[in-house]
Order: C-alpha cells, then structure tokens, then sequence
C-alpha cells in the first residue's frame, strides 16, 4: 500500500489525519512495530531549535520622495549590504556594528555592544519593536537623494522575509579543545585540556535524520519556518550529501543542508532569537520543523532511528586549520548522557540545540496540521544527491571525517 | 541549620583570621563559596555558615560589631525564564552540576543549593538569560 501527499491532504482539509511527532512515532514503533505503525499514522512531524548563523533576511524599504539608491545602511548601527536594488537590504544574522578605530569603549563598536548583531536585529522587528535605519545614498539622475534616517518597524516596510542560505544541518560535529588556554567558538566557550565538549544538534529526532536520502523533501516542500509558513528554497550552501554514512544511511557528521525562505512578517520571536557566543560573535537561534509524509513503510523504517544509532564526530579546535583532527565518533545517545570518553578522559559534554524546544516545534507543527492549518506540498524538485565538498586550496589535504 | 551569607569586611579587618574565630568561637563551620581577597583592599567572602541559630546569630553580631558588614541576601545566580531557550549550553561549564538538563523534559533546572556562584554560565548563555544580583 502507498499513500499520496494529495490523499493526506485530503485527510488534513476533512479533519481525519492522524499526525505524530517524531518523539511520538518512535516511541510507537519500538511498542508496535513499523507495519502497525505505517497503517496508523499518516504524517510525522519533526522539528529542530538551534543556532544557524547562516541566514539573514530581506528587506524591502519602500521608495522614499524624493528616492535614493542605497549603497550603505545601518540597522541599529549594523551594517545591512545594499548591493543591489535601489531600496532592497540583506541583513546577515553574523552582522556585527563597523569598527571603529576612534573608539575609545572597547566594548563598543559605534556605540553598539558587540554582543548585538543582525540576529538581535531580526528578532526585534518580528517583535514588532522599531529599528533605526541610517541609509547612504549614490546620487544618480534617478535617485537623487544623498542620505535617509527613519525609524522602520515590520509594519512600515514592503517585504521583510528570512532567506538563510544554510540551515538544518543533517547532523553536525561534537567540538573539544585539546589545547591550553580556553577557545571562544561557535559553539561556545571550550575549555583547555578537554575541559569540555559541545554538541549542536538534536540527535535521532532532528528533522533530516529521519530522511537521510532526502526522499522526502524537496525544493518547494512547505516548513515550519520561525513560527510561520517557510520554503526549503534550493540546496544549501555546504550541501554535502556524500558525506560517509552509517548502515542505517544516518551521515556520520555534517551532510546535507537547505536554504529557506519564509515571510518574517508572520514570525513569532519566540521561534527567532538573535544570540551571541562570546569572543565569537553574534548569531541566529531558528525554530524549524519539517512534516514528514508517510508514504511508504520505508518512511517509518527511517523514522526508527535511535540516539545510540546516530553518530557525530569529535573534532578538536585547538588546531585551527580547515581539516582539524578527530577523535573518533559517539553517538548522540552517549552525548546525551553528559559525558564522554575521549583519550581515556571522561569529559562533560553540553547541547547547543535545543532539544526541549526541538520537541515543541514538533508539537506545534502537529498542531498546525490536525487542525486543518498547515497542508502538505509535493516538492517541485528533487535535492541533489550527489555534490562533493570543494575546499578552496585543492593541492593541500581535501576534507575527510575518517 | 544552615545560612548563606555575604561579608564585606574592611581593610582594618583583615588580620582577623575570620573563619578560624567563627570556628573557635561560635562552633559555626563556615564553607566559603567564593573569595575575594586581595592585600590593602576590602574583602569579600560569600559563605554558608552552619552551626546552632543563635551562635551563627552571635557570630554574624561579633562580625558587625567589628565593622565587618554582613548581608543575607547574598548573591546568586538568577536564570531568566523568559529568556532561556533549554539550550543546555551552561550545563557544560557549571563544575558542580546546579545547572542540568532535566532527562524526562529536556528543560533547564537550577539547583541553587549546588551552585557556588563561579559565575562561568553568565558569559556562556548565549541568550544573555543568566545574571547575578550579587
């Protein structure tokens, strides 16, 4: 028996589906099986809460009397890049205030903490707060205008949505620090002589880990995107679905990634956090959730998947070159335990995703879908599976996780 | 019983080996949490006092009788709700386990009895949800 997206929908709109989350169908199929499990549930829905500096939003101005062609702007002092149209803006969730050789605060950059960044700036406009924008201008014959101050909110601008080149990691990596003095990374401090490790990723329940071929989702399929409806938008950068594999096709570090896109508008801050690692910098905290169509009995097989079965690799900062040495694989199952063994030690080890809040994005989305509010999309087209990972200087050692 | 306090004590009073006095004198075990202490400077101790109520009242007396000021109200660490995200980040810092993940609800639980206020969790939240109102 296969079902279609159109008939889930179809149960969806008439108020008969029957929707689990990941933490829910896992927990079924180890009572009852995949058979049992395939013939109750009609639609899983995954969901992951943890830092993805690789996304920033859009911003479209409105035309100002008479107009400018910006090529600088600032929101609350961070730069937004205008390269492009004349009032269209990218803010990066990275983007931190210009430095400033004159400035006597070292904890200050154009009187901006360096703790706020674009992230802190995109969850205060989905907060509906006003955000001060400072805009300099190329005088040509169509745009005129040299310079524009204005307070903006997301209720005075035309279009304010995300589009995040890089989001949802397929698993990631587990960070120590063989060294001696403390290093500030993006995954948070890490302590000298293997004080501690940190892992970033919600383990068997993260949204991709239980689609590893990408079966499921596509360029186009519908997600829950900060709190409103979003887009998986194209592959994402770093997309890397070559990346070694277990038997259970779950990749042994970071593989496959996307690009989102989604209305900023209809966001929820609570979904949308701008945060900041200390001597790293600032970034964005992103609630995603990805409704999973169950399609065929492979799809629950997939959904199987446990803690101790999904592995990451340990990776030692402390060197810092493009390939850093390993120390061998562990599985989120041990991770989660807090603590790990490596070279003999045991060392504490700390989240970076949420997996409380993982949980709830998987809730809500349930919620979303048994009542009618959230639909399914076919994917208009498939994810490349095939992609390799291109380091920038080919003659020297090419990236490996063996 | 047990009581967590703050001192501040006055240069004049550092030559007065504080923890052996409250001993001696008072039988009141005082587990010092944290220390400030430095040559020619006010000192600063936060310390849990344990011993009958009324030496660790007659204790904290002959403190303040020798211009050594003493606040119950001593600091901690203050985790804002509204804030955190149960990221867990500070879970891997906090060398005495106050700061845990919950292992049923993946939620951030705070031992306040645990924690001795090394303040390493502060600079670590990367949502700026941990503070001290030391």
């Amino acid at each position: 028996m296969k079902r279609t997206i159109a008939q889930i929908n179809e149960k969806i709109n008439n108020g008969r589906v029957v929707a689990w989350t990941i933490a829910e169908t896992k927990a079924k199929i180890s009572q009852l099986g995949i058979e049992k499990v395939f013939q109750q549930v009609d639609v899983i829905t995954t969901g992951t809460f943890e830092p993805m500096e690789s996304s920033g939003a859009i911003l479209n101005l409105g035309h100002t009397d008479p107009p400018i062609k910006i090529r600088q702007c600032w929101l609350d002092g961070i730069a937004a890049y205008a390269g492009f149209g004349a009032v269209d803006l990218y803010l990066g969730a990275t983007a931190t205030a210009d430095y400033n050789l004159n400035e006597t605060d070292p904890n200050l950059r154009e009187g901006v903490g360096w703790e706020r960044g674009g992230g802190h700036v995109i969850e205060d406009l989905i907060a509906g707060k006003s955000i001060q924008l400072k805009a300099i201008g190329q005088k040509t014959d169509c745009y005129p205008r040299a310079m524009w101050e204005n307070a903006i909110t997301k209720e005075n601008i035309n279009q304010f949505y995300l589009f995040n080149p890089r989001n949802l990691y397929q698993n990631f990596i587990v960070g120590v620090n063989g060294g001696d003095r403390t290093l500030y990374t993006y995954l948070g401090p890490l302590q000298p002589r293997l004080g501690n490790a940190v892992y970033s990723n919600p383990g068997a329940i993260s949204p991709l880990i239980n689609d590893p071929d990408l079966n499921l989702v596509g360029i186009g399929s519908k997600i829950f995107l900060g709190g409103g409806i979003g887009y998986i938008a194209w592959e994402g950068t770093q997309h890397f679905p070559l990346q070694r594999r277990l038997p259970n096709n779950t990749p042994i570090g970071p593989a496959a990634t996307v690009a989102l896109i989604g209305d900023a508008k209809q966001m929820d801050s609570n979904w949308v956090r701008g945060c900041y690692f200390k001597n790293y910098g600032s970034s964005l905290m992103l609630g995603v959730g990805v409704a999973l169509p169950v399609l065929t009995e492979q799809v629950i097989r997939n959904c199987a998947v446990v803690d101790k079965d999904v592995v990451a690799p340990v990776i030692d900062f402390s060197i810092p070159r493009r390939v850093r040495p390993t120390f061998g694989l562990v599985s989120y199952a041990q991770l989660q335990k807090g603590h790990v063994t490596i070279d003999g030690k045991s060392v504490r080890v700390a989240p970076l995703a949420s997996k409380h809040r993982s949980l709830q994005v998987a809730q809500e989305l349930k919620q979303w879908i048994t009542t009618g509010k959230f639909t399914l999309t076919e994917p208009v087209a498939s994810l490349p599976s095939d992609r390799t990972f291109v380091p920038q200087d080919t003659n020297r050692s090419s990236i490996s996780l063996e | 019983m047990k009581k967590r306090v703050t001192i501040i004590f006055p240069k004049t009073a550092i030559q007065i080996p504080l923890t052996y006095r409250l001993a001696k004198d008072f039988n009141v075990a005082a587990n010092i949490i944290r220390a400030q202490v430095a040559p020619n400077q006010i000192g600063k101790l936060v310390v849990e006092l344990q011993g009958d109520i009324d030496q660790i009242d007659a204790a904290i007396e002959w403190m303040r009788i020798r211009d050594i000021s003493v606040y119950s109200a001593s600091g901690e660490i203050v985790i804002d709700e509204d804030l955190c995200v149960d990221c867990g980040l500070c879970t891997g810092v906090c060398p005495t386990q106050a700061l845990i993940l919950n292992p049923e609800t993946f939620k951030l639980d705070f031992r306040r009895s645990r924690c001795i206020v090394c303040e390493q969790c502060i600079p670590t939240c990367p949502v700026a949800a941990i503070s001290t109102n030391l």
